[in-house]
């Protein structure tokens, strides 16, 4: 590929790096700090306070019924600590967030790069993908429950069953269930990603890729070379988004096989909204809120350093 | 974009192909809100074997259901309006002034990523209490309020392939911040805005969690609230259910269609600006 | 409880819906000289507002406002947190989720010395009680059985239903010869069937089963392991598949409905959908067969219980008791007998229950029902979830009867 294109392609996504600075002097910092106040005030209110008070619960043996708990120190922590069943999601979990996040990203990009192609239907194919985000995950759960049914007239048997094979217990099996419930992760967000990678394709300027045909450049190597590089930014925000929602999943797992069979696809949230709402153990469940959050924070921290260093060295 | 047509073609129909089978799902909710029970039960996936119309009469003929779309309608109004603007003000905060303060605080607003939902509900609902908001439609949109965090995120990173000159020019001229905000960085993020505008949308006029939480009178039920409180009547009933259903994502799916033209527009504005 | 279904509490009631339904909180006394009863009911109200309004119409000096949250986890969900926050209702419910709690914290009002409470089957007031004191007025109770597609039995040769395990599993077998699915219980719960077998078994024992379970003089693993071991016939045996892992109640009565099944286990809120789905089919309910030579059972439990808030005023509460009174009258349960079908357990109404449901009635009205979660002391919810996880891993052939019911009793003394 011609070197003009790429250090062209370099050159756009390198920008805000460059060319971003401190301005002004202390009029121009405080109208800055004056945009920042309406989010600032959101987040102490609806994050920070909050939190501090699931904090202090989690000290407590507080039931979930009377504010005026008695303080336990450390106790909660440590029981969690010594139980396995409070962590028997933490597996599952971890391998839900890493295979939807790795799965939806690269499906994602490609089907938003081919959304971004003119052709008949382009709309419809767009609205088919992206809806699936949409109704509740009660309803789809339902739904794919039908679609996964062990039974002869379960959707997926029946057509094995034209094929001549035998119904699968697609929810019976560990393993059959945990894939199934990650399908149906990746169905469900897909679309919606794609349409967040589409957003920034659009700022992609239409002349890197004429520079580059002139220049010979095979639709692969434009895509690796132009439109992979300049989606970085969106890529760190996708995964980011996808992995943090991916340890915080609870609605799917729960609609589809109920954490089963087994412990096979138990959730931690599950464990928190188990222990917190139906056994009354709240103060235990805040302190297993508070362990998540610092885990959650570590690792998608640590994923997002990983993922802006990626993106500084592929500009 | 010229490429032969024997391509486009093929190109469409394998799309148009392997959406089809990403659509089962919604095809099967759609086409049982056309049969009845015992239909369903016998074949799931067959078409209707006539036009069964009264499960959208039944639910249409739900006394609160167009005042639930109101309150509805004036939720996701105002929220996602409120979020979009203190979202990508801020982000435009980050973006202009890069200290390591603003640095800091950009990263703690990610942490609101990373906290369960249901860890923070009980607090929030206590402290709501004490300002008098539950049951009121304004505590749902500042409820909603944080989901400006997640439109600050991704309006910021959009923002990161933006032309910085064009804005340090207008600064240069003597232009104020509000103003270089206002027409020169809002028209250049038209695109993030209505994607996250879209999502938001969809996200408010779909939650279920919160106005089931902070809403308990009749009058103020927003749409799926309504529908749900409908669905238990309908326990065993699934069409019934999947009609409600569909019933209430029917505004948003008119909605995405016509917005869907605006990402096209975003797409020419995008190659005009390169 | 009609509404506690097996399949509505998975599908539907998501626990992640949360309702923490505000309620109106402190009512004042009126201008007019009527009081003002805030009441959490979990029935809808399209069904329980009759009910309220033919009180009010008797009670003119009594003014409900009634809110409604879904059961099973958004209601404990709301309750709790209007408990917590000091805007909990008058008048709410004591369910099996919350008993502990509720009777732990002091929320409830004993209502033991109250005439209205004299009619009422005892073992539904000792379900929300504890130590002679009794915290709900439950005033019904749902039962779990058999229900057999008579059609399809005929087919297989069979004219009537079978008494005893070993009977109903050659009839399985005879069953499955005919080319019928002969069985589908689901194992997204503690099965009905072990429910009843439980039930049966701990009516002959003093102190009861569960009793000695909690005091330690027995264990699930003495207890339980035995009958789980019947159970798994229907595995060893090949009647039943092991994809029932899989199964919700809903799919089950669809296959039931759609005649492709020849018995499912089923309570009383699946009559009228079966009514409605297969008008031709001829079908009834009938107890659980028994095993190791006991009497056919029902799963079954008393449905929540009204309770008073202890925290409402004495005048509030005064007029709770008047509300209560009246729903335990012979006219208040016919009407919540009429509206919801749940079948009423006070002396001096009989309701009027569909044909097909009669055989369980019995069971209802005398308290010859049985659920685990209900019975067991204390531990209720960790055990139920620990239970269905090793169920399911009992069924997947994973671990042994014994295994399963040895992780109860690890759960227990773990919590």
């Amino acid at each position: 590929m011609s070197a003009i294109v790429v250090s062209k392609a370099h050159d756009a996504a390198t920008r805000p790096a460059k060319r971003r600075r401190s301005g002004g002097g202390w009029k121009q910092i405080a109208v800055n700090q004056a945009f920042l106040l309406p989010l600032g005030a959101a987040f102490v209110f609806l994050v920070v306070i909050p939190l501090g008070q699931t904090f202090y619960w989690s000290l407590t043996d507080f039931t979930g019924y009377d504010p005026d708990a008695s303080f336990i120190g450390l106790a909660n922590y440590a029981s969690i600590l010594k139980d396995p069943s409070m962590l028997a999601g933490l597996g599952f979990t971890l391998l839900y967030a890493v295979a939807t996040t790795a799965v939806i990203t690269v499906l994602a990009i490609s089907l938003a790069v081919q959304l971004n192609k003119v052709f008949a239907g382009r709309n419809f194919v767009r609205s088919v993908w992206f809806f699936p985000a949409v109704p509740s995950m009660a309803i789809l759960g339902l739904v794919w429950r039908y679609i996964f049914s062990p039974l002869e007239s379960g959707v997926i048997n029946s057509v094995l069953a034209k094929l001549g094979i035998a119904p699968v217990g697609w929810l019976s099996d560990d393993g059959l269930a945990r894939f199934a419930v990650v399908v149906v992760g990746v169905w469900a967000a897909t679309g919606w990603h794609a349409v967040l990678y589409t957003a920034y394709l659009q700022s992609i300027p239409e002349e890197y890729y004429e520079v580059a045909k002139i220049d010979g450049a095979s639709p692969r190597q434009q895509f690796f070379g132009i439109t992979l590089p300049l989606l970085t930014p969106a890529i760190v925000i996708s995964t980011f988004l996808l992995m943090t929602g991916g340890l915080k999943v609870f609605d799917l797992p729960y609609a589809l096989t109920g954490g089963g069979p087994g412990f096979a696809t138990q959730t931690i949230t599950q464990s928190i909204i188990i222990a917190g709402v139906s056994q009354g153990r709240s103060g235990m469940a805040s302190a297993l809120a508070v362990l998540f959050t610092i885990a959650v924070a570590a690792l998608t921290f640590g994923q997002l350093r990983l993922t802006r260093a990626l993106e500084r060295r592929l500009s | 974009m010229t490429s032969p047509l024997w391509r486009r073609i093929g190109l469409s129909a394998w799309m148009i192909l392997l959406a089809c089978v990403i659509g089962i799902p919604l095809y099967y909710i759609v086409v049982n809100t056309l049969k009845t029970q015992s239909e369903m039960v016998a074949n799931p996936l067959a078409l209707p074997t006539g036009l069964f119309l009264d499960n959208y009469r039944e639910v249409l003929a739900s006394p609160r259901l167009f005042r639930s779309f109101g309150n509805t309608v004036y939720v996701t109004a105002v929220s996602v309006a409120a979020q979009l603007v203190t979202g990508s003000l801020a982000a435009f905060a980050m973006l202009i002034w890069t200290s390591r303060w603003n640095r800091i605080v950009g990263n703690l607003f990610l942490l609101a990523f990373v906290v369960p939902g249901q860890a923070t509900l009980i607090p929030l609902y206590r402290t709501l209490v004490g300002l008098e908001l539950v049951d009121d439609l304004n505590g749902l949109v500042l409820m909603y309020m944080g989901g400006a965090i997640f439109c600050y995120f991704l309006i910021q990173g959009y923002m990161r392939t933006l032309p910085f000159e064009v804005i340090e020019a207008a600064r240069l001229d003597g232009a104020g911040s509000l103003r270089i905000f206002w027409h020169i960085a809002l028209p250049l993020i038209k695109p993030i805005l209505v994607t996250v505008g879209i999502f938001q949308t969809m996200g408010v006029w779909n939650d279920f969690l919160i106005p089931t939480v902070f809403i308990s009178s009749p009058d103020n039920r927003t749409v799926v609230l309504q529908v749900f409180n409908a669905v238990s009547e309908f326990a065993t009933d699934w069409p019934m259910f999947m009609t409600v259903s569909v019933v209430a994502l029917i505004p948003m799916v008119i909605f995405f269609v016509l917005t869907q033209r605006h990402i096209v527009n975003g797409l020419l504005a995008g190659s005009v600006k390169g | 409880m009609a509404r506690q279904h097996p399949y509505l509490a998975s599908g539907l009631a998501l626990a992640m819906s949360f309702s923490l339904t505000a309620c109106a909180g402190a009512s004042d006394d009126n201008a007019d000289g009527t009081t003002t009863l805030t009441f959490l009911s979990w029935v809808d109200e399209e069904r329980f507002g009759p009910v309220v309004e033919a009180f009010e119409a008797d009670h003119p000096e009594i003014d409900i406002e009634m809110t409604f949250t879904p059961p099973v986890n958004e209601y404990v969900q709301a309750l709790q947190t209007q408990v917590l926050s000091g805007t909990a209702p008058d008048v709410f419910l004591i369910a099996a989720e919350n008993k502990t709690n509720l009777i732990d914290g002091g929320h409830v009002v004993d209502l033991s010395g109250e005439d209205f409470v004299k009619n009422v089957e005892p073992f539904n007031l000792e379900t929300y009680g504890r130590d002679g004191a009794y915290y709900g007025l439950s005033l019904a109770s749902w039962a779990g059985g058999y229900v057999y597609n008579e059609d399809l039995l005929a087919e297989a040769g069979y004219d009537g239903v079978p008494e005893t395990w070993d009977e109903f599993l050659r009839m399985c077998e005879k069953l499955k010869d005919a080319g019928i699915t002969p069985f589908l219980e689901p194992a997204d719960g503690i099965p009905f069937t072990m429910a009843a077998w439980l039930g049966a078994k701990t009516e002959g024992m003093d102190p009861t089963l569960d009793q000695q379970i909690f005091s330690g003089a027995s264990s699930f693993e003495e207890e339980w392991t035995p009958l789980l071991e019947e159970y798994n016939r229907l595995f060893e045996d090949d009647v039943m598949t092991r994809d029932v892992v899989g199964l919700d109640g809903q799919m089950v009565l669809d296959e039931f409905t759609a005649g492709r099944l020849a018995v499912m286990p089923a309570g009383g809120w699946t009559v009228s959908s079966i009514l409605e789905a297969a008008p031709e089919m001829s079908w009834s309910f009938a107890q659980i067969p028994g095993v190791d030579g006991r009497e056919p059972y029902a799963a079954g439990a008393a449905s929540p219980g009204y309770a008073i808030n202890s925290a409402s005023d004495q005048e509030h509460q005064e007029a709770a008791k008047v509300f209560l009174a009246w729903l335990a009258s012979p006219e208040g349960t016919e009407l919540i007998f009429e509206q919801t079908g749940d079948v009423t357990v006070t002396s001096d109404f009989e309701p009027q229950v569909d044909p097909h449901f009669e055989p369980l009635v019995d069971n209802i009205r005398s308290g010859r029902i049985y659920l685990p979660m209900i019975a067991w002391e204390r531990s209720e919810d960790v055990l139920n979830v620990e239970a269905i996880a090793q169920l399911q891993r009992m069924v997947t052939g994973e671990i042994t009867p014994r295994q399963m019911a040895s992780a109860l009793d690890a759960k227990l003394a773990a919590s």
